[in-house]
């Protein structure tokens, strides 16, 4: 396939420019093209990030939160009913355990190994298979304050920062200085780190970052990881039982009000499954597959926000939920490719953002929306690449990555990358990748606190999910540390409060059942349900041809 | 997602019945645009998981082809089938008890030593990895090269599939990396030295500090702060 | 130095690793550098070589294959022999090879299945054995490479099966064979022939079995010791562990039998060689073999307890 004839001239002009940007490099980018100032950020996120357009954000009208202003498809979401039948009956039990594990991701994974060291008998819930998750995909790497000249202390300013100072103190400071004993934990599970020749972590610069702290495994580093993890959970089948491919659909809430369980049901059978529990911890990630304002998006099938969902309605505080991180580089040719993610390592290792001219228009280390934001400017200044089926994007030069490194170092550093592009006839080694931005990361979530407790007793959050550690702006590298920090604080937690805890009484839905009066009372009608549970891609006016009311989720598609 | 209304339709076949689906579609949207609501056999959609395994077979051709259902494009008159799932024996082990010595495997996979080198699994490999080479290092005990060889494996499962002396690739290979990433990789000493820091409380005092600034304070500071990516 | 490529099989990278090393060593004091195969696998041992099952062939064909690519990336220049030591190794990959020359059918089939190859594979590859090799160069260079000669020292060269066996593959005399003899000679060493060189050692029966093993073990043992053996040789790794290894059997069932160490032709002449003592491989036995070369002077006098556990 290749690239489209018509785009050589701009192919040229990025050609032409790179030896003189080779040598911009090599004295220091920050040099020549400035990080902007807060006035700066402040207007080329006012003027092009999505979050900031006047139709991002409505007005929630139900629940705990309500009044308050969040990103316009979450409310959409939020506002709706229970999927669950009317009288659905939670007699007779199903499963009854000590800890349940919703959603099978990084934190998942994390809280069920350390729920179970901490000698809870625990249940994962998984919607897909255990591992399929945005864990799974992530590239480039984990954040850690490791190296002499560093410390969790600038890790934190540049944390807050990025998050535009709404990330909660106690949240980040705990984030930061558990790094580094994450990094040796995973280690010792057997992750293998990039190294040093002499044998210290392998550290690159992030978006962001005022030191170099991204660890990583090539760019394979969220899979690495997340093999591992899933691994180990495997390696104690008594103790984890999985129940794969049978998402929860709603929480339920004990005579006392305390969260004790949650109803899973089977996408494939149509089966329904009630389980108890001691303790529920929530680690479904994020939203990526609502694509909020029609942006393609990174992340794998299932993040359909439905752990905000479940949790909204037993009475979960939200926070931050206005907030939606693009990610600056998705790819956006060719079409196979379209949003997919290409790891901020490329330009943590001098990868460079270019116009259609092939000349450098933004320090390609701003944090995330910052970034972002400015490649939706140059494209809207006309700046930018077309593509043949109507979309625009920015150059990302890589071959320069294999010039200052020495050759071989995409192959050795990016095998996902190269493999991807590779399938298309394109060499990333020697062209450029076209991107844009693309739907990433849910910023905030079910707030949280440093021991991973919600404003609910009996449910803990952990990961994505979660609301206040990267306030309204997530750096990169804190996620995959986000989700092993809390992930393993919260497996911990709910251990200890399992002991504590004894067996729930008189498990019930009335939280549902006054959530709808409360939508009912907002003249929501009851022809929204959530949690989504899986975007909708097939084409639907085809298999309407003949009729309408079409439920996806009838047994067999009938 | 809604599609124009022209477009240029091929003819696949999905599990022997035939479908039109545009042209340039990858096995995942063919699938989706021919009515399937896919529940199993797609995970990430973007080559990291390994969940969308396919087999095909294309026009003229004797050839059994493994490919992700997500990274496929699909040609005409191709046939396809999905094998979300390889039945695969996964040992029960717990690494701080082993040892990184190639007996590893003659305890927990034994059917390792069946492989007859043929490079079934390297033929199938929608990844492109050197399976066979992988496979072979394990026999002999080279963990270090199983590890490197296999490290872009995404566990879908065809090369286990298809082995002729039915081994599980992946889970060798798993566990070769897992011993390498405890026990062989060499190992630095800053991660410790850090530990050892914030165990000892040597951040407290500069934690507090940054958080009794004034947001005002805080802002500068941020803004004002040295950007060093050169140093370690 | 000539360059001819190497095929080591995967018992010489763990077990038997005082093989490859004494072995490397010797060959490269003799002008010979012998080239690791840049990539290999395992030659599929004695299971390669059922005849109905073609697709067992595919390993050893590999190998020739890789032979071709070092000529072909300039590894060796116009090289087209691969050696071996291991009798397992060299035994399949000669057989394998003798198949595929006479066979157009096989050939044809399995380069046909194996078409992630570049090249197919068409006979070219000679399979040699480090003794063939070093008898083609003349026990007189042998002999002139020699600084301290094992005089006095009563061997019994041990051939076991895979050398010899079936005869159209064998390196010698499926009955009368000389080759080790001769090289013993050459390194000032005294030859002990004996009726048993060429009875079966039990080979894989050892796993199983073990009594078996050591019963074969003692008869072989004896038999040279009575000759007036002080040492055995071998070229397999099996015969050697069942020779060496089963000796502490063989001691609990024959408490008057005195151990013999057992050695890898090779050993014996990196010592002969006077090459430096970390290759001679003395870590890797059972039957202690240092009391022996201390008291005949080839090594320095150390504690009979380093060098082996019997």
């Amino acid at each position: 396939m290749g690239y489209p004839e018509y785009m050589n001239e701009s192919l040229q002009m990025v050609e032409a420019s790179r030896p003189r940007r080779v040598e911009l490099s090599k004295q220091g980018l920050q040099n020549i093209l400035k990080p902007l100032s807060a006035e700066g950020r402040h207007k080329v996120l006012s003027e092009n990030h999505p979050d900031y357009q006047p139709d991002a954000r409505k007005s929630i009208r139900v629940g705990i939160n309500r009044g308050e202003s969040m990103t316009g498809q979450v409310v959409d979401v939020l506002e709706s009913y229970s999927r669950l039948p009317q009288g659905f009956r939670l007699e007779p039990l199903d499963y009854e355990t000590d800890v349940l594990v919703i959603g099978g991701g990084g934190a998942g994974c994390m809280a069920a190994n350390w729920a179970r060291r901490g000698g809870a008998k625990v249940i994962i819930s998984t919607k897909l298979r255990l591992g399929d998750a945005n864990s799974m995909m992530s590239q480039g790497g984990m954040q850690a304050a490791i190296n002499p000249h560093d410390s969790p202390l600038f890790h934190y300013l540049d944390a807050m920062g990025g998050g535009h100072f709404d990330n909660k103190p106690e949240l980040m400071q705990v984030l930061t200085s558990e790094a580094p004993y994450i990094a040796k934990h995973l280690e010792e599970l057997g992750v293998m780190w990039d190294r040093t020749p002499d044998g210290n972590l392998s550290t690159q610069a992030g978006g962001g970052g005022s030191r170099r702290r991204m660890l990583s495994a090539r760019d394979y580093t969220g899979a690495e990881i997340m093999r591992v993890l899933r691994d180990e959970v495997r390696n104690f089948p008594e103790d984890i039982l999985l129940l794969e491919y049978f998402p929860a659909v709603e929480l339920l809430k004990d005579r006392e009000g305390k969260v004790a369980g949650a109803v899973l049901f089977n996408m494939e059978t149509g089966e329904y499954a009630v389980i108890k529990s001691k303790v529920v911890i929530l680690t479904t990630g994020g939203f990526g597959r609502l694509h909020i304002k029609d942006f393609p998006t990174t992340n794998h099938y299932g993040a359909t926000m439905d752990g905000v969902v479940m949790a909204y309605r037993a009475g979960a505080q939200l926070l931050h939920m206005d907030s939606v991180q693009f990610h600056p580089t998705g790819a956006i040719y060719p079409p196979q490719i379209f949003g997919f993610l290409i790891t901020e390592k490329i330009r943590g290792m001098g990868g460079q953002p270019l116009n259609a001219k092939g000349e450098l228009f933004v320090f390609p280390l701003e944090p995330r929306d910052v970034e972002a934001s400015e490649y939706i400017q140059e494209c809207k200044k006309g700046m930018g690449v077309p593509t043949p089926d109507g979309k625009v994007g920015v150059w990302l030069d890589s071959p320069i990555v294999e010039i200052l490194h020495g050759q071989g170092i995409i192959e050795r550093a990016f095998p996902a990358m190269f493999r991807q592009y590779r399938r298309f006839d394109i060499d990333i080694r020697k062209q450029p990748m076209l991107v844009y931005p693309t739907l990433h990361y849910q910023n905030g979530g079910v707030e949280t606190d440093p021991n991973t407790h919600t404003n609910l007793p009996g449910l803990l959050v952990a990961g994505e999910v979660s609301g206040g550690v990267h306030g309204r702006n997530r750096l990169m590298g804190n996620s995959v540390l986000d989700y092993n920090v809390f992930g393993r604080r919260a497996g911990i937690e709910a251990a200890r409060m399992a002991k504590e805890t004894s067996s729930p009484q008189g498990l019930n839905l009335e939280h549902v059942a006054s959530f709808e009066s409360e939508l009912k009372e907002a003249g929501v009608t009851r022809d929204r349900f959530a949690p989504v549970l899986l975007p909708e891609y097939r084409n639907i006016s085809a298999l309407e041809k003949h009729r309408q009311d079409f439920d996806p989720f009838l047994p067999a598609g009938l | 997602m809604n599609e124009p209304e022209k477009m240029d339709l091929i003819t696949i076949y999905i599990l022997s019945r035939q479908y039109h689906v545009p042209a340039g579609s990858t096995i995942l949207t063919a699938l989706e645009y021919a009515g399937f609501k896919l529940k199993k056999g797609v995970g990430c959609r973007e080559g990291f998981c390994g969940a969308c395994a396919s087999l095909y077979r294309l026009q003229g051709d004797y050839k059994l082809h493994g490919g992700l259902g997500c990274a496929t494009v699909v040609q005409p008159e191709m046939q396809i089938v999905q094998l979300p799932y390889t039945p695969a024996p996964k040992a029960i082990y717990h690494l701080e008890e082993l040892e990184p010595v190639p007996e590893v495997f003659t305890h927990l996979y034994p059917e390792l030593y069946r492989c007859l080198s043929c490079n079934t699994c390297t033929k199938i490999c929608p990844q492109d990895l050197q399976v066979m080479d992988y496979i072979q290092a394990a026999v002999r005990g080279d963990l270090e090269q199983a590890a490197d060889l296999s490290f872009d494996c995404i566990q879908c499962g065809l090369c286990s599939a298809r082995c002729p002396a039915e081994i599980t690739q992946f889970n060798v290979a798993l566990l070769a990396r897992r011993l390498v990433g405890r026990y062989l990789a060499k190992k630095g000493k800053y991660v410790e030295d850090r530990i050892k820091e914030v165990e000892a409380s040597k951040f407290t005092a500069g934690y507090q500090e940054l958080q009794d600034l004034s947001p005002e304070d805080l802002k500068k500071r941020y803004f004002e702060r040295e950007l060093n990516n050169l140093i370690f | 130095m000539i360059q001819i490529p190497y095929y080591p099989g995967c018992t010489l990278k763990n077990k038997a690793s005082n093989f490859e090393t004494s072995a490397l060593a010797a060959a490269r004091a003799l002008g010979l550098e012998l080239v690791e195969l840049p990539r290999w696998n395992c030659c599929g041992a004695v299971f390669s070589l059922s005849s109905d099952d073609l697709m067992r062939h595919i390993a050893p064909t590999n190998i020739f294959l890789r032979v071709q690519e070092m000529n072909r990336d300039h590894l060796v220049e116009d090289e087209y022999r691969l050696v071996t030591f291991c009798s397992m190794c060299f035994n399949v990959l000669r057989r394998t090879n003798q198949r595929l020359r006479e066979s157009l059918e096989d050939r044809n089939k399995i380069n046909d299945f194996s078409y992630l190859e570049t090249e197919t594979y068409q006979g070219r590859v000679e399979i040699v054995h480090l003794l063939e090799l070093l008898r083609s160069m003349g026990w007189d260079k042998i002999q002139e490479r020699v600084h301290k000669p094992l005089t006095g020292l009563k061997v019994a060269p041990y051939y076991g099966c895979m050398l010899l066996r079936p005869k159209d593959v064998g390196i010698d005399d499926p009955e009368r064979p000389t080759i080790q003899e001769e090289l013993l000679r050459s390194l000032g060493a005294e030859p002990v022939d004996f009726p048993l060189k060429l009875r079966c050692c039990g080979s894989y029966q050892t796993v199983p079995d073990k009594d078996l093993v050591a019963n074969l073990a003692y008869d072989i043992l004896s038999r040279a010791q009575k000759a007036g053996a002080e040492a055995i040789t071998t070229s397999c790794p099996l015969c050697a562990f069942n020779l060496d290894f089963r000796q502490k059997e063989i001691q609990e069932k024959y408490p008057m039998f005195l151990p013999i160490p057992v050695f890898y032709f090779s050993q014996l002449m990196a010592i002969a060689f006077g090459l430096p003592q970390e290759v001679f491989g003395l870590a890797g036995h059972y039957a202690n073999p240092r009391t022996l070369l201390a008291t005949k002077g080839y090594l320095q006098a150390t504690s009979p307890l380093e060098g082996g556990e019997g």
